[in-house]
């Protein structure tokens, strides 16, 4: 038996994996995440409104499904709190944009350079020279603006409040933004799965990925040529916990046949161990997987209900299903910007006048960020914050076993033969380790 | 010019700012990095011991995110570039990490006193103390101008907070497209409105706070304030102050004044323009 310590480069934040070998096989695997900054102590015995400010800090990619877990939180907190539908369509437009530069610079940023590290000869997707690797930083700057025009900027923008928005923009500001999300659109039918959207749309409607081109069918490729189609599957339990009509349904998957709805008060989180500074948390008792994967299952997607039929949860489909989200996204975010037109007179903001003060309540809001279920938990004493929890997707993912059960990632990794594929099985799961601990 | 980009306690914010840099391409032809955490295809510990060793020369050395009072391993580095700057306000001033642990601060500052890490005398190689391109995050433009004026060798003239003077001597308050609501007086009704000055109850530090936010946009489209939310003063040793969204009033007073007004001069001129404001400021539309 020998113990292999490695540090992982190209993950959000610092992460350590610890793999132990008998026989040339994985036989266990920890996966440590340094301690935290503290920022739920932070929060404590302030306004409740610098919620709204400081959560987004816990991560610099996915800050903003902060800002929307947090105001829903502090909503339900105060209670009574009625949107317009011109904020509401805002607010799920951004958070779906988050996703979207998040998808593109993982896929192209911490995934495919692996492949140049088994020994691949991937000259467009080399790190800084690349031409693949730089067009999709700035694919991904170009979504960011559609952020920044309804937020202010990204990252880490606060304009989400209790009662709606804070900003205010014209139909020419809508236009722009539909223009950058048809410059995704047409990236990702261009590079990512390389044809028309004729030709996308009818292998979509039965979900052959076969037919799949472009970058896509090349990852699909290498997946074959590395034996990577298979592997990495965790317990097959699967969960979605926000909502974003029509792409995003909540839900859990047993692993059996049926899906079936949540039920938000069977999540549990425990401390963590003594070898990560991750929690964990538990949905019955039992591990779960959530992110893209357990999000577009979930949700019906075509492509993904056939890839995990044939493949299970591996690395290949966990993988794919990032990628292929980015369409359902895009498509959404079109569709909710072209009916924001017709919302642009309602007011961005309203809020039910009281003071401070006299707010006193317990709050819990749930999102979908790019990696998967986050949610936020506050308590709220004469305007001041008592208590904030946090549970982001990535504790879901990476925290550490219990007595019971190892973690999802910890799982995935075991019985593989090569220390990069061990890597590569965990960077599937969009590590982030600045939001593990936050 | 060899670049070197470190990471402890942090979000990761600033690296993904500074990838919306819109020359960002241009960027990566000027410079090389030897190393970036998110984007590089090897691992980190390699590199550090080769520039450890002399084996590799850093010019500038990035630090994201705010250090431990006794990380050697940052210091020893720090010592082996020719520059060293501090990426957003958590390695600048110790930001958010530090505010509930005392083992904790930035580069060369701890909040408002200076020390950090590296001792309130440290210079580098180069001949500058740390270059603190504070903000929550640092903007994409500024962090990438000082790349390329040092990599020009033009050395940044340093406020008294360690920061640039080129992108940190006007205030957030300089562009804000709410500036003649300030002028006169007014107050939005509610957050989500496109007038009004958010000063006066949504704590808005633009008139306190030294960036350029407003004049370099963010994304190259947009600020916080043009958006209707409050500049929350993030590039500023104090950030995140408690009561973000309000404004703390004394007397009828805003309890900060615009940096540079005097409490006579504010009450005479608010009165005044109060009365006077036009009309067409005072109607929503
Ligand atoms: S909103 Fe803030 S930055 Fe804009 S004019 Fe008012 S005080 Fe200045
Ligand atoms: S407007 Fe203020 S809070 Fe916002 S980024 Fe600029 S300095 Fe920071």
């Amino acid at each position: 038996m020998r113990i292999e310590k490695r540090l992982l480069a190209r993950v959000e934040g610092t992460a350590q994996l610890e793999l132990v070998w008998e026989n040339g096989r994985i036989r266990d695997a920890r996966v440590r995440i340094p301690s935290s900054r503290g920022i739920e102590r932070v929060l404590e015995g302030r306004p409740f409104m610098d919620a709204l400010v400081i959560t987004p800090r816990v991560c610099g990619i996915c800050g903003h499904a902060h800002l929307m877990a947090c105001v829903k939180a502090l909503e339900d907190a105060i209670g009574h709190v009625r949107l317009s539908q011109k904020a509401k369509l805002v607010r799920d437009i951004t958070l779906m944009v988050e996703m979207i530069q998040n998808h593109i610079k993982w896929f192209y940023l911490f995934v495919m350079p692996d492949f140049i590290r088994l020994g691949e000869k991937l000259d467009e997707f080399e790190p800084f020279r690349g031409k693949r690797w730089k067009e999709a930083i700035s694919v991904a700057s170009e979504a960011i603006k559609v952020i920044a025009i309804f937020g202010g900027q990204w990252p880490h923008s606060s304009y989400a409040v209790p009662g709606g928005i804070t900003s205010n923009f014209t139909s020419t500001d809508v236009s722009k933004a539909l223009a950058l999300v048809s410059r995704v659109e047409g990236f990702f039918l261009e590079s990512l799965v390389g044809m028309p959207v004729e030709a996308f749309l009818s292998l979509r409607k039965h979900g052959s990925w076969e037919g799949l081109k472009g970058d896509v069918k090349l990852f699909i490729d290498l997946c074959f040529k590395y034996g990577l189609e298979r592997v990495g599957m965790s317990y097959g339990r699967l969960l979605t916990g926000g909502e974003v009509f029509p792409c995003i349904t909540p839900g859990h998957f047993t692993g059996e046949k049926k899906l079936c709805s949540l039920n938000i008060s069977k999540i549990r989180e425990a401390d963590g161990s003594p070898y990560s500074g991750a929690k964990r948390v538990r949905y019955n008792g039992m591990p779960y997987e959530t992110g893209p994967l357990a999000r577009q299952f979930l949700s019906g997607n075509p492509f993904v209900k056939r890839l995990h039929k044939m493949y299970g949860d591996s690395y290949m489909v966990r993988v794919l299903s990032r990628l292929l989200e980015v369409w359902e996204l895009t498509s959404t975010v079109k569709e909710k910007l072209t009916s924001l037109y017709s919302f642009i007179k309602e007011p961005s903001c309203q809020i039910p006048f009281q003071k401070p003060e006299r707010i006193t309540g317990e709050g819990v809001g749930i999102v979908e960020a790019a990696r998967g279920t986050l949610i936020h938990r506050v308590s709220i004493e004469k305007g001041v914050i008592t208590r904030y929890h946090i549970i982001t997707p990535s504790v879901w993912n990476l925290g550490p076993r219990c007595e019971k059960y190892l973690g999802v990632a910890e799982k995935a990794m075991i019985g593989l033969e090569n220390p990069i594929h061990a890597e590569m099985v965990l960077r599937s799961f969009d590590v982030c380790s600045v939001c593990t601990t936050h | 010019m060899n670049i070197l980009w470190i990471q402890r306690l942090s979000c990761c914010g600033n690296t993904h700012s500074l990838l919306n840099c819109e020359t960002f391409d241009s960027l990566l032809r000027e410079v090389s990095f030897l190393f970036h955490p998110s984007l590089s295809a090897e691992g980190e510990e390699e590199v550090v011991e080769d520039v450890l060793k002399g084996k590799l020369k850093v010019d500038i050395l990035l630090v994201e995110g705010a250090v431990k009072v006794d990380d050697e391993r940052i210091k020893e580095l720090c010592r082996m570039a020719d520059y060293v700057m501090a990426v957003g306000s958590c390695a600048s001033y110790g930001n958010i990490p530090a505010l509930k642990d005392d083992s904790v601060c930035g580069l060369q500052y701890r909040f408002k006193e200076k020390g950090g890490l590296l001792g309130s005398d440290f210079v580098s190689k180069g001949g500058l103390p740390v270059i603190n391109v504070s903000g929550c995050p640092a903007h994409p433009e500024w962090t990438a101008g000082v790349i390329r004026s040092l990599s020009r060798g033009i050395k940044p003239e340093l406020d008294s907070w360690g920061r640039p003077k080129e992108f940190y001597s006007s205030l957030t308050h300089w562009g804000c497209t709410r500036n003649e609501y300030f002028e006169w007086k007014i107050e939005p009704e509610s957050l989500g409105s496109k007038k009004g000055c958010l000063f006066y109850n949504y704590g808005c530090r633009g008139p306190l706070t030294y960036s350029s936010c407003n004049v370099i946009l963010w994304n190259g489209v947009n600020s916080k304030t043009r958006a209707g939310t409050p500049c929350f003063g993030c590039t500023e040793f104090d950030f995140p102050r408690a009561g973000l969204f309000e404004t703390k009033q004394f007397a009828g007073l805003p309890a900060e004044l615009p940096i540079g007004v005097s409490k006579r001069g504010y009450i005479m001129l608010s009165g005044i323009a109060k009365v006077f404001a036009p009309e067409r400021l005072k109607l929503e539309d």
